[in-house]
């Protein structure tokens, strides 16, 4: 059995009708499940409070994001990250946040407890949230508040971060804690957002060789992408033996990601989950928080996102399942665009990579040197 | 970014009349390659841990035993900078006399070592990632205006420069790669195409091509 949590109130963050992380994407996604023949059932969570937030955000940040998300003019905005392109202030995201961060924080509970295996909290995952700023789209890091509140339980907990981009937050927050082992898988911060996640950043202090990066060419392929994570994580792992894995499902590596370069198909997707879950009960005693995170080409993350539920429930996925008319046909009709009949992509769906082999063998290395680096205790910064 | 910025002021020197041996296990001890000497507040030489292998090794000709002094080895022509050059003058320097380490003067006196290690400290600060960041990689005309014409519309669109590095291509012009915080660098990096500025990164958006 596993427990879905969501609210409607997620929705109150909301950065602006323009803005890329937008709520639209759980509503897709739970009208498809429905349109499926799914039927959702989910715990309602209630928002933190934020003093909540202090065990993992500074308290000036946090009443600053407060004040202006009170619609408060305050002095420094900028230094917080307040108010740039990325992080626009709007009425109420705050609280917004602060719900997003109850949800994950009530997965969190619910495994302490034992009263779920697998969670999936279909929201949150804003792990570019940093101790004392808000970036890349992320106000309050509610994957660090989950994590943190287990390992104040005495629990050793895996974060894996599939999202395309770096996850810099959780990795800052938890950098020199033994209790925490992070993996974020990414495409390399050389070109893309945040920059950050180098396989020389390793943890520091007590929490050495705990942090693991794994940055990937721009055009990574499926195939490679899935021997990274099956190399390093099942490595990892097995050395780390924790007691739950936190994963921010974000469902930006898919090819027609328009903020990223990785070529993931849905099928590809498919693959990970159910590796994902498979070393989660190898290693992990089964427990499992799954959160989602970015995914910027609405129709790929609502479809990414139904198919770890239908994974996550158990379910078989028939290859050429069909997506139902009326869900097309109804956001085909609010995002004026076409949307695809099937649940999974089709196959070529997007132009063959010139230097597949190349991109093969520099992800190879990648995981080789990193494996050498962190296995060996080598001291880096 | 001047050497005053990046030198370390705390050196360790020896006198001329040091022992060899002692010099040796000074390096040794403090993890480092080169080593002023001074007599009373004069800097009259330099001694390097390659100097001292190679005077001391067997394989020299006539090998200086370690109870020597440094200075029958020590090089007594020193290289030295003023704390206010830049740091490319530094590096020019070294790289030319192809030497490990400058001395830093200001008013006759010693007052800081810079080595190839600190320049690549600097090389790392100068393009170093050190704020949330996305990349984006244009190509611009050699002639004035052209990143002015870029930093304004990034302006407008409240994004930030985090850095800017450029270098000459060898077709005169000139590659610029800025370090911008946003996610979104695909969106502007479209609205620069449409300027007539070739861009390099994101890939995709290469409308010019």
């Amino acid at each position: 059995m596993f427990e879905i949590i969501f609210t409607g109130k997620y929705a109150k963050y909301n950065l602006g009708a323009e803005h890329p992380f937008s709520p639209l994407r759980m509503k897709m996604t739970l009208e498809l499940l429905e349109a499926l023949g799914e039927k959702v059932e989910f715990t309602e969570p209630q928002p933190v409070e934020p003093d909540e937030l202090f065990k993992i955000h500074s308290q000036d940040y946090v009443e600053a994001a407060e004040a202006v998300s009170d619609g408060k003019e305050i002095p420094n905005a900028e230094k917080y990250g307040l108010g740039t392109a990325d992080n626009p202030v709007t009425e109420g995201m705050a609280e917004g946040a602060r719900y997003i961060c109850g949800g994950t924080l009530l997965g969190a509970k619910m495994l302490i407890e034992n009263k779920a295996e697998k969670v999936l909290q279909l929201g949150g995952g804003l792990h570019h949230a940093h101790y004392s700023s808000a970036a890349g789209f992320c106000l309050y890091n509610d994957l660090a508040l989950a994590i943190k509140e287990m390992t104040q339980n005495g629990m050793y907990v895996a974060y894996i971060d599939i999202d395309v981009h770096h996850g810099d937050g959780v990795q800052e927050i938890f950098y020199n804690d033994d209790k925490v082992m992070t993996i974020s898988f990414h495409e390399t911060g050389e070109y893309l957002f945040p920059g950050t996640g180098s396989i020389f950043e390793l943890g520091n202090g007590a929490g050495k060789n705990l942090k693991l990066n794994v940055p990937l060419e721009p055009f990574t392929e499926g195939e490679s992408y899935l021997e990274a994570v099956k190399k390093v994580a099942q490595t990892a792992l097995s050395q780390f033996h924790p007691d739950a894995i936190v994963i921010q499902s974000g469902a930006d590596a898919h090819f027609s990601d328009p903020l990223a370069d990785l070529l993931l198909t849905t099928q590809d997707y498919e693959k990970l989950f159910r590796l994902l879950i498979e070393l989660g009960n190898n290693f992990a005693k089964g427990k499992m928080l799954f959160t989602l995170g970015g995914g910027y080409s609405f129709e790929a993350a609502s479809r990414i996102w139904t198919i770890l539920y239908l994974v996550l429930s158990g379910k078989k996925i028939p290859k050429n399942l069909e997506i139902p008319e009326n869900w097309r046909r109804r956001w085909s009709g609010i995002l004026g665009v076409e949307l695809p009949e099937f649940l999974h992509d089709r196959p070529n769906s997007y132009k063959a990579i010139p230097r597949k082999k190349e991109i093969e063998a520099h992800n190879r290395d990648t995981v080789r040197r990193l494996l050498d680096l962190s296995t060996a205790g080598m001291f880096y910064f | 970014m001047l050497l005053r910025e990046i030198m370390h002021t705390d050196v360790l020197t020896v006198s001329p009349d040091t022992k060899l041996c002692e010099a040796y296990r000074t390096m040794h001890e403090r993890k480092i390659r080169h080593l002023p000497v001074l007599d009373g507040e004069k800097l009259v030489g330099i001694i390097t841990d390659r100097d001292l292998r190679f005077a001391t090794s067997k394989l020299s000709e006539v090998p200086f035993d370690p109870e020597e002094t440094v200075q029958n080895v020590m090089i007594k022509k020193v290289i030295t900078a003023h704390p206010d050059d830049p740091i490319e003058i530094a590096a020019r320097i070294m790289r030319d006399l192809k030497i490990g380490s400058l001395v830093i003067m200001e008013n006759g006196k010693l007052v800081g070592i810079v080595t190839g290690i600190d320049l690549l400290d600097a090389l790392l600060a100068l393009t170093g990632v050190h704020r949330p960041s996305g990349r984006l990689d244009v190509r611009l005309s050699d002639r004035a205006g052209e990143l002015a014409k870029l930093t304004k519309l990034l302006a407008e669109r409240k994004i930030n420069i985090h850095s800017i590095l450029t270098y000459r291509e060898k077709d005169d012009r000139v590659r610029v790669m800025l370090r911008l915080n946003t996610m979104e660098v695909r969106n502007i990096a479209e609205e620069i195409c449409q300027m007539g500025i070739e861009v390099v990164w994101p890939v995709h958006v290469s409308c010019l091509r």
